[in-house]
Parts: C-alpha cells; structure tokens; sequence
C-alpha cells in the first residue's frame, strides 16, 4: 500500500511550511547580503548633504554627566549645555537631532564607523581621539581634579602620590588615559574604570576606592550628596564636538555654527545657567 | 505617602518609556531566534554530515561571543548594514534584535535538538513497521512531540532574551534598564530602592510566563506520557 503519494492532505502541510520558512529565510538572507557583501559605500557626497537629505543629525552623547547631558525623568527628555548647544548647531545647519545615549567609551568608535554623526559629550580633545576624529572649534574649558572624602588624609602633588592606590575613573576619559599613561611610565596605581559616574561615587563613599580622578563640573551634582573634598586640581584639555574625518563641508559648517554662537553671545548665556 | 507616590511615579515611568522597546526587542529576537534555530536543529538531526559540521560550528561560535561584543559589532561597527531601517535609532534597534536573534538560535538549535533526539525511538520503529517512510514518519509522528516536549524549555530562552535586552542601553537603545539608570543619575541616594523596583518590574514579566508554561507545560506531558516515556 503506497502511503507516500504527495498529493496526500497531511504531507501538503509539512511541505508547504518548510518552503515557506526556506523562503523567508531566503529572502531575509538575500535582503542582508548586498548590504553584508559590498564595502562600507564610498560617500562620494559630504556627509554634510547626506544629513540635509535627511532632514535630521545623528549626534550620540553619554547622559548622567552634570550639567553636560542629564535626564529629566519627568519628561523623558535629555538637558544641559552639550544638548543646547548642539541643538544650536542643528537649528543653523537647518536639521532636527536624532540623539543616541550611549556608554562613553563607545562614542569614538561609533563616530568613526558612521552610526552617528557627530559627538556631543563633553569629550576632551586629546591626541588619540584625534587619531580618529575631527574635533571642532573648542566650546569650554574646565578642570580635571581628584576627589576624596573629607575624613581622607590625602595630599596629593603629582601622580606619584597616588602610586598603590584605588583610584576610580570613568571608562574613556581623558582622566583614564592620564593614568594609564603614567602607569606605562613605570607607576602602580591601581586604575579602576566606572562606565558610570554614579557607581564609582557610591564606591568612593563606602571606602572601596580612595580617590577619584574626575571633571570638576560634575561637582556640582555629588558634593551635595556626598561629603566630599578636592586634593589636586590641573587644567583640563579644551571640550570640542568630535566628526569624522574627511568630510569639509560639514566641519565647516559645524564651525561657522559655533563662531556665531560666540558671537552671538549664546555661549555665555548657557554659561549663566548651567554653572551658576 | 510621599514615598509610595515616588514609587509609583519611577514605575510608571520605567514602564511607560521603557516596556514597549523591551518587549519589541525581546520578540524579534526570539523570532529570528526560532527561525535559524529550528532550521539549524532539523540540519544538525538529519543532515548530511557536511551539512550538520557547519550547522555545529555555527552554534559553538554563536555560544561562545559574549552578547555585549555581538552587540558593538553589529549596532556600532556595521552601520551600513541596517541603515534600510533608517539612519540613526532605527538601525541601532534593527542591530541589536539581530545580535539578540544570533545568540538567541544558537541556544535554541540545542533546545530542538535535544527535544527531537529525546523522542523514544520506540515511535520511530513503530511507526516504521505500520509500512511508513522514514520521512513520513519523522513528520508526523516524532517533531510533533519533539515540539511538544521543547515547549518548557523555550520559555526558559524566553527569560533568558528578556533579561539580555538590558545590554542595549551601552549602544543606545532606550529600555527599561536605561530610564533606572536615568532615574538613579538623578538621585544617587536611591540607587538600591531603584534598582529593587526595576528588579521587580523584570520579575512580574518572567515570573509568569515561565511558571505557567514550564510547569504547567511539563505537567501536560506527563499526563500525556511523552517527555522519555
């Protein structure tokens, strides 16, 4: 008896879900491959036309840093001077923004792969990022100091003092790679990165590290929570917007924005209400 | 009480801002999940043994990458491969579901192996003697009850994406685990009450679903007597 005809009802079924799951996956596959198969496109346009295009910037940022980029939780909306500032930026290339709150350490690479357009972190301009990226005209420019708590008996003149010691730093900055290169100079300290800030004030305050390398604005924020005192202070590197490289239209318009924000004054007024 | 409505007030806004992105990201990545992993498992049973190395290649690589990495690559690294969702949130979240998916199939390939081999093979033989074709017989007597017996075992990878989904927030997706860290950044005091309600929050959405499916589920079986029988 021949239980293997085709035509039959329940076989039907079977073969007719293997071919449509062979086929979705198909065409899922065949969608992604083009993209997965060619090189990253060259741009031959500037990225500056590209986001005209489409009417809206990518711009990534790291929210938790006060009074930089922070979080109104009671409108779920992103505030502070980067923010302004770059809405500013925007508002004269004539697009919208499109933010990405990411962790800091992936913004460089982020930015140099293209998923976002320009930086708007507070983002010291050193000599490795700009490796990879552009920064713009310089905006601010603040204090790196490092914090302990008030009982603390620390004096600190140079790096040195710190040899052998838990000291935190947030993952990415350039407080991070000051001790990292002092490290490869021959120093000890004991270097631990936070991709949060708020992580490694509570560890301060529970004793687990003894100081904190940090930026001071964010001062503004924790000594009112914790019982904190500065111990050493030097000036920081300028803060810039970070883009890729190769794209001249859009550096310069970028530029041409902030000078007008000079100009204009804006930046002092930003400096009124956020560091007062 | 001011507290209570504090409470409430970080519930609601987790839940509100947060639980659609979550809940989307969950379901793509158990969909694409359970679309390479079924495939990958019915090739690593009946396969050809070429067919079935590369079927196991692919799951040792896929369990081995850590989420986080997965998740860089695909949503910071590979831009242009999801920019047909739209530049910007929507490639990042089309990235991130895709990574999830990967990590997600090569676990559940496992699953519906295991499920399939764990069929008696008393059925097969039975079913082999009443005159049916080994592929006959593998349709319609043996994955029907290997599906069955995977279903407890799936809800298990349900909790597993769920929780995964929190790696996002270091590429930019905002879900539930991002608006804690929002709130906590604005009051650090609070942290550990925060991260108690965020905790609670994942509980009441994994809790449920892998009670009544698992237990309930493996119950079933044993009434039915499949599930090694």
């Amino acid at each position: 008896m021949k239980t293997e005809v085709i035509g039959k009802m329940e076989n039907q079924g079977m073969i007719a879900a293997v071919l449509i799951v062979g086929l979705v996956v198909g065409l899922g596959v065949g969608y992604m491959l083009p993209g997965l198969m060619t090189a990253p496109p060259e741009e031959p346009t500037d990225l500056l036309e590209v986001i005209q295009d489409r009417g809206y910037m990518v711009v990534g940022t790291s929210s938790g840093f006060y009074p930089f980029e922070m979080v109104n939780t009671t409108t779920d909306e992103l505030y502070g001077f980067d923010i302004d500032l770059a809405e500013y930026v925007a508002t004269e290339l004539g697009v919208t923004i499109q933010w990405q709150d990411m962790d800091f350490g992936a913004l460089v690479g982020a930015c140099a792969a293209g998923t976002i357009d320009m930086i708007a972190a507070a983002t010291f301009i050193t000599p490795e990022r700009n490796e990879q990226l552009l920064p713009s005209v310089w905006y601010l420019r603040a204090n790196m100091v490092i914090v302990v708590k008030n009982d603390s008996v620390l004096t600190v003149s140079s790096y040195d003092d710190l040899d052998g010691l838990d000291v935190g730093v947030q993952t990415g900055t350039a407080e991070d790679f000051e001790l990292l290169d002092h490290n490869d100079g021959g120093g000890t300290i004991d270097i631990q990165e936070y991709p949060y800030l708020d992580q490694m004030f509570l560890d301060l305050n529970n004793g687990l590290l003894d100081a904190v390398y940090v930026d001071e604005p964010v001062l503004g924020q924790y000594d009112q929570i914790y019982d904190i005192k500065i111990v050493y202070t030097v000036l920081a590197p300028p803060m810039a917007f970070y883009i890729a490289y190769d794209n001249p239209d859009f550096f310069e318009a970028v530029n041409n924005a902030m000078a007008k924000a000079f100009e204009t004054g804006y930046i002092d007024e930003l400096i009124l209400e956020y560091f007062t | 009480m001011q507290e209570l409505q504090e409470i409430i007030r970080w519930i609601e806004y987790i839940i509100v801002n947060g639980l659609p992105a979550t809940l989307l990201l969950t379901a793509l990545g158990l969909g694409i999940g359970l679309l390479f992993g079924l495939v990958l498992a019915l090739a690593r049973v009946y396969a050809p043994t070429g067919i079935q190395i590369m079927a196991t290649l692919y799951e040792r690589l896929f369990r081995s990458i850590p989420i986080l990495v997965l998740m860089f690559v695909f949503a910071i690294g590979l831009p242009w491969v999801f920019a047909f969702a739209g530049v910007g949130t929507n490639a990042i979240f089309a990235a991130v579901a895709f990574s999830l998916g990967l990590r997600s199939s090569a676990y559940q390939s496992g699953i519906f192996r295991s499920a399939i081999l764990s069929v008696s093979p008393g059925q097969l033989q039975a079913a082999r003697s009443l005159g049916m074709s080994e592929m006959m017989a593998n349709q319609q007597i043996v994955l029907p009850q290997a599906f069955r017996i995977a279903v407890p075992a799936w809800s298990n990878e349900y909790a597993v994406v769920i929780k995964d989904t929190s790696f996002a927030l270091a590429v930019g997706v905002t879900e539930m685990n991002k608006l804690a860290f929002n709130l906590y950044t604005e009051s650090p005091a609070l942290m550990m009450f925060i991260l108690v309600v965020l905790t609670l929050i994942y509980f009441c959405f994994t809790y449920p679903v892998t009670k009544y499916v698992g237990e309930y589920m493996s119950k079933r079986l044993k009434r039915l007597g499949l599930g090694g029988g």
